[in-house]
């Protein structure tokens, strides 16, 4: 006779741990879910593993000490970041920046947000099981480190503004490797679409998953191509255009449900403008200094405040910096996109599976260290 | 350069803590979201920044600023906003500035035992500690 084994309880919920090491949470991110089978009751996010105290060290460095800490927030756009602080500090203090040098940082800013973007892609179809466009995004991302790295120096933590214009001006190699990066990558939109835009099992695991409501964004927040995906085009480039982007011609993409085909939808298309604006940008680079000499190293702004929103890969970033006169700042705040990004899945991955938990994740592209600062 | 704008924000207004709630009630049914919301500690008094912004007009970014003394709290906007749950935990475990009202006041990016404010003035390295009216005066 079988045996009869203990029959489990009715309605039971039971706590998983997803993380704080998971190959689908890209940094240290644990989730707490209350799952019911495969229904999510709760989830609730616990964050700050990566926790360093950038805004308590950016009062106490010299405003030009902070650039490095700025690129290793969000590791992945360290160059808008950088550009981003600048741009801050510059308005805090009133400097001058040389047309070249605007048009440059714009270039490196584009480059960076294709790469970051590029890295979502090939990392989300992964999380999806897919691991072949994985290989071909790193490949092409691979290019755009090998540009920014024979400028900067670096292949991810740049450090490469200055106030006042960029460390080092770039030259013919630069322009050459830009343009032949754009036409290799333009080459490459067939295979992407061919192997994952129209790919049934994507779609299926994309569609109407995860939806983010423009009334949710706006209760928790959110911004970037996540709120674009909603059919909102907020975008900091053309709502407050800082730097030299009101000069050129892009679109904002939107989408219309908000659900997770959407978000990607909205960033495969946000590298293609980006890619229109490098080309403006190279087609239009002025001559000149690449910066202004006369920037003190330690500066001193005077007395105020300076609130300084720009568009990161991940969606609104903005510096609040107060200054006493002093060389030092008096409070450096920090508002970062994916903080938003992040506590509206607490709303939206309530009542999904597990498994769409992954996609939902992956699909909103946060970045932890940003998030912890 | 817009000159209106020049410190990123159309304006910014000092709120007595018992106004918030209905400015925030206003603010919220005129699109507006919470931005982002930090603390600061001066010697005499202690303040919170909220900035909203607004997804449909351009430019509408404004601040309210709320003074808070020592052991006073701040009227909270979690009903309002549930963003503003995770943003009233970080300032609460900066700065130790108490939200009345707030449902959930846990440590959000520091260890959940920790008994510090680090981003108090008397917390650590400080390079500056100043009265409100030397900087904003």
């Amino acid at each position: 006779m079988a045996e009869k084994f203990p029959q489990p309880v009715v309605d039971q919920i039971y706590t998983l741990n997803l993380g704080p090491q998971h190959p689908s949470t890209h940094g240290v991110l644990r989730v707490l879910l209350d799952l019911d089978g495969e229904i999510i009751i709760k989830a609730d996010p616990v964050i700050g593993y990566g926790h360093r105290g950038h805004e308590k060290m950016g009062e106490n460095r010299l405003y030009k000490q902070f650039m490095p800490n700025t690129s290793r927030m969000d590791y992945l756009s360290g160059m808008i970041f950088n550009h981003g602080y600048c741009l801050a500090v510059e308005k805090l203090a009133n400097i001058e920046v040389p047309e070249r040098a605007r048009y440059i940082r714009v270039i490196c800013s584009e480059l960076n947000r294709i790469s970051s973007h590029l890295l979502w892609f090939g990392t989300y179809v992964m999380d999806l099981g897919g691991f072949t466009p994985f290989l071909y995004a790193f490949d092409d991302r691979e290019q755009i480190l090998d540009i920014l790295d024979r400028v900067s120096g670096s292949r991810l933590t740049y450090s490469y503004c200055r106030f006042g214009g960029v460390t080092a001006d770039i030259d013919y190699e630069f322009v050459d490797q830009t343009r032949a990066f754009l036409k290799r990558l333009r080459s490459r939109w067939p295979d992407y679409h061919n192997l994952v835009t129209k790919n049934v099992i994507f779609i299926h695991r994309t569609r109407d998953v995860g939806v983010i409501s423009p009334q949710l964004a706006q209760e928790y927040g959110v911004t970037g191509p996540s709120l674009r995906a909603a059919g909102i085009p907020f975008d900091m480039r053309k709502i407050e255009p800082y730097e030299v982007y009101d000069r050129f011609d892009f679109e904002i993409p939107v989408g219309t449900k908000g659900d997770a085909l959407d978000r990607y939808y909205v960033r495969m298309e946000e590298m293609e403008q980006s890619c229109r604006i490098i080309e403006q940008a190279l087609d239009g680079l002025p001559k000149g200094p690449f910066i202004n000499d006369e920037v003190p190293s330690s500066l001193k702004p005077p007395k105020g405040e300076v609130y300084f929103a720009f568009e990161s890969a991940r969606g609104q970033t903005g510096y609040y910096l107060v200054s006493d006169g002093s060389k030092y700042p008096y409070r450096c705040h920090i508002r970062v996109p994916s903080f938003g990004n992040l506590n509206v899945l607490t709303e939206v991955l309530r009542g999904t599976l597990v498994a769409d938990a992954i996609s939902i994740l992956g699909s909103v592209d946060v970045v932890i260290p940003e998030i912890d600062r | 350069m817009d000159e209106g704008y020049q410190a990123g924000v159309v304006f910014a207004a000092l709120t007595p803590s018992d106004k918030l709630r209905d400015a925030a009630v206003a603010l919220k049914k005129l699109g507006f979201f919470v931005e982002t919301m930090t603390g600061f500690e001066y010697t005499d008094t202690q303040e919170v920044v909220y900035h909203f912004n607004c997804f449909l007009e351009p430019k509408s970014r404004l601040a309210l600023r709320v003074l808070c003394g020592e052991g006073m709290g701040v009227p909270s906007l979690a009903d309002l906003f549930a963003g503003a749950i995770w943003l009233e935990r970080e300032v609460h475990e900066f700065f130790g500035i108490a939200f009345d009202g707030a449902p959930d006041l846990r440590r959000l990016l520091l260890p959940e035992d920790a008994d510090y404010y680090p981003l108090k003035k008397t917390f650590g390295t400080v390079q500056a500690f100043r009265k409100r009216d030397e900087i904003y005066g």
